[in-house]
């Protein structure tokens, strides 16, 4: 194609506004696609202090104004904010001349997506991070009906159907009876730059913070929710301590907090246990960096980004087996891989790795290596590029073109 | 000229006092060498498609069936009317001189077909959320007010069936006085009025391109 493509992202976060996992995926595929000679304009919701219109690494954003309307529950928000999205965006790409591609990331961005597709009739991708049926484990209630319906509606408009693991194709194509041929795999990534960057910080002065010197740190990052297994790792660490000196330190915020410190305090180990709730950036790495071993207890997960970022830092994983993070990490080779939602397993996994000194370097050299090969920006970046190459050739056969 | 006008409820699907005063409308419109299209919503009864006395009728339905409110309910139609909207404008060569939009129901799609293809809009209200929920603030009730909001703001022109709704719609929205017209649907000249608004929003659009 001799001609410059160009894509709009759409997504409801964007560095600054970071809630989950989607945020830094958008940031590093829209920021890689720029370097392969992409077009990239994200369109986002706005967050305080970040400019309306700027430039991010080679990617043009525009911030929406996300909030000016009142909303009687978090749905309704997501329909309303998109309401703005979409006339919002829909001037940037009239003034713009036209875009070639719409991507949109997730549901919270469907009917953004799909209004922008009909009236601007160019080809509509979305990338499915994750199910109302997985976050919830089934659908009981009209309001999770309506948001998988919705997602449902989005894989239908969408021409292509990205997923970021094997589990979550078979997931998505079993949840919306979607065909084969839409699904497209392409696995997130993780920039081990990233881990490079505070090299001059003194780790141990840093370590002192959160622990003892002469207690092993055991990490979890996520948001303190149910399917993030977060109880089964708090339900562990007695376990965990009969053999090993440790501390297990909680970063993430989430509605489980009170309950899960409440019962850590009453079980008198309030000392071994530390909550952070959400930490900067910087602060993270480090901790990710200075961890002998890091956890993800998830008891559902379409792909597991923190497992790989604790690889690109060198920090020894303990996983559950389920999901995407059975496919990023295998047993005895590249981590350590336990039985989802029980707490014995998890603690001998943990106890595994903290034991033994010669198997964690293993682990830990392995792991490393896994992520510079397949779990890389640039492959990534690459991988969606022929995507779009292979939509917008379908494309030019239709009428729409 | 061609006008696609947009309406939650039309004949035989009938709400309120709307779905007749649009077909009335509409059958007008057509007498007076205007096309009309009616873009609404989908009862199952009445297929997707019709066309009678030069005014062609396309009903959608919501592709979410599930709902927790009129308003998610709305949201997530207002992409289906886009959709036919655009299939519409592309269909006639791009020749769609303007949208009439009824009530706050379809004003999202209304905007977004504004932004994207330049096509102006008049809102013509039947009624406000004000008066139908008797002043209630709720972030429902608020969050319908917003689009009616919007709608006053994006809209080229309003259209109000009294003088009474005219002097509501300055006192709730501060809409400014010039922007609005009152067509009574009762008076002789009431469809010349309609057909007077949209000439001159055309005039006007025909001047700033």
């Amino acid at each position: 194609m001799p001609k410059e493509l160009k894509v709009m992202m759409l997504t409801w976060e964007f560095p600054p506004r970071i809630i989950g996992g989607i945020s830094p995926h958008v940031y590093h595929l829209s920021k890689s696609l720029a370097e392969n000679g992409v077009k990239v304009y994200v369109v986002t919701c706005d967050f305080p202090g970040a400019p309306q219109h700027e430039m991010v690494d080679g990617v043009e954003v525009f911030r929406v104004d996300s909030y000016k309307n009142p909303s009687p529950d978090f749905a309704s928000w997501v329909y309303l904010m998109n309401m703005n999205m979409q006339k919002e965006a829909a001037a940037f790409v009239k003034s713009l001349g036209g875009v070639d591609i719409f991507h949109a990331h997730d549901w919270l961005v469907a009917n953004a997506g799909i209004g922008l597709k009909h009236v601007f009739r160019k080809p509509l991708l979305a990338t499915m991070h994750s199910t109302e049926y997985g976050r919830r484990n089934g659908i009981h209630s009209d309001y999770e009906k309506m948001i998988h319906e919705t997602e449902a509606w989005l894989t239908y408009e969408a021409w292509r159907v990205i997923c970021c693991s094997n589990y979550m194709v078979s997931h998505v194509k079993w949840v919306f009876g979607l065909p084969e041929d839409k699904l497209v795999m392409i696995p997130n990534g993780v920039e081990v730059k990233e881990y490079e960057k505070h090299e001059n910080t003194d780790l141990n002065q840093f370590r002192r913070r959160f622990a003892l010197p002469e207690e092993k740190i055991v990490l979890f990052v996520g948001r303190l929710v149910y399917e993030k297994g977060i109880h089964v790792l708090v339900n562990a660490v007695p376990k965990v301590l009969e053999k090993v000196n440790a501390k297990f330190v909680i970063v993430g915020n989430g509605y489980m907090q009170q309950s899960l410190s409440e019962h850590v305090k009453s079980i008198g180990l309030s000392h071994k246990v530390l909550f952070t709730g959400f930490v900067d950036d910087a602060t993270l790495r480090n901790l990710q960096k200075c961890a002998d071993v890091s956890v993800v207890p998830s008891l559902f997960e379409p792909f597991g980004i923190v497992a790989l970022e604790a690889m690109a830092a060198k920090s020894p994983v303990v996983v559950s087996d389920t999901g995407g993070l059975s496919e990023i990490v295998e047993h005895d080779v590249t981590g350590v891989k336990v039985y989802p939602g029980n707490p014995d397993s998890l603690a001998w996994g943990i106890t595994r790795v903290l034991l033994d000194n010669d198997y964690t370097c293993r682990l830990r050299e392995n792991a490393y290596k896994r992520v510079l090969e397949r779990f890389n920006w640039k492959i990534i970046s690459q991988q969606t590029k022929n995507v779009y190459e292979t939509v917008l050739k379908e494309y030019s056969k239709t009428f729409w073109a | 000229m061609r006008v696609i006008i947009f309406s939650w409820e039309f004949p035989p699907r009938v709400v309120g006092k709307l779905a007749d005063y649009v077909k009335e409308l509409s059958l007008q419109l057509a007498r007076n060498n205007v096309k009309p299209y009616v873009v609404t919503y989908h009862d199952y009864l009445t297929g997707e498609f019709d066309e009678e006395y030069g005014v062609k009728t396309y009903r959608v339905t919501n592709p979410v069936k599930t709902h927790v409110s009129v308003l998610t309910w709305v949201l997530t139609l207002n992409q289906e009317v886009e959709r036919a909207a655009a299939n519409i404008y592309y269909k006639s060569g791009k020749q769609v001189d303007l949208i009439d939009a009824h009530d706050w129901h379809f004003i999202p799609a209304a905007v977004t077909l504004k932004k994207a293809l330049g096509i102006p809009f008049v809102y013509s209200i039947e009624s406000l959320e004000d008066h139908r929920s008797h002043g209630a603030n709720s972030p429902f009730n608020m969050a319908i007010k917003s689009i009616e909001w919007l709608g006053m703001y994006e809209a080229s022109r309003i259209l109000v069936k009294s003088k009474w709704m005219a002097n509501e719609a300055v006192r709730i929205y501060k809409v400014p006085e010039s922007k609005i017209k009152i067509a009574k649907p009762e008076a002789k000249l009431w469809i010349e009025t309609i057909l007077e608004t949209y000439g001159s929003l055309m005039e006007e659009t025909a001047h700033n391109a």
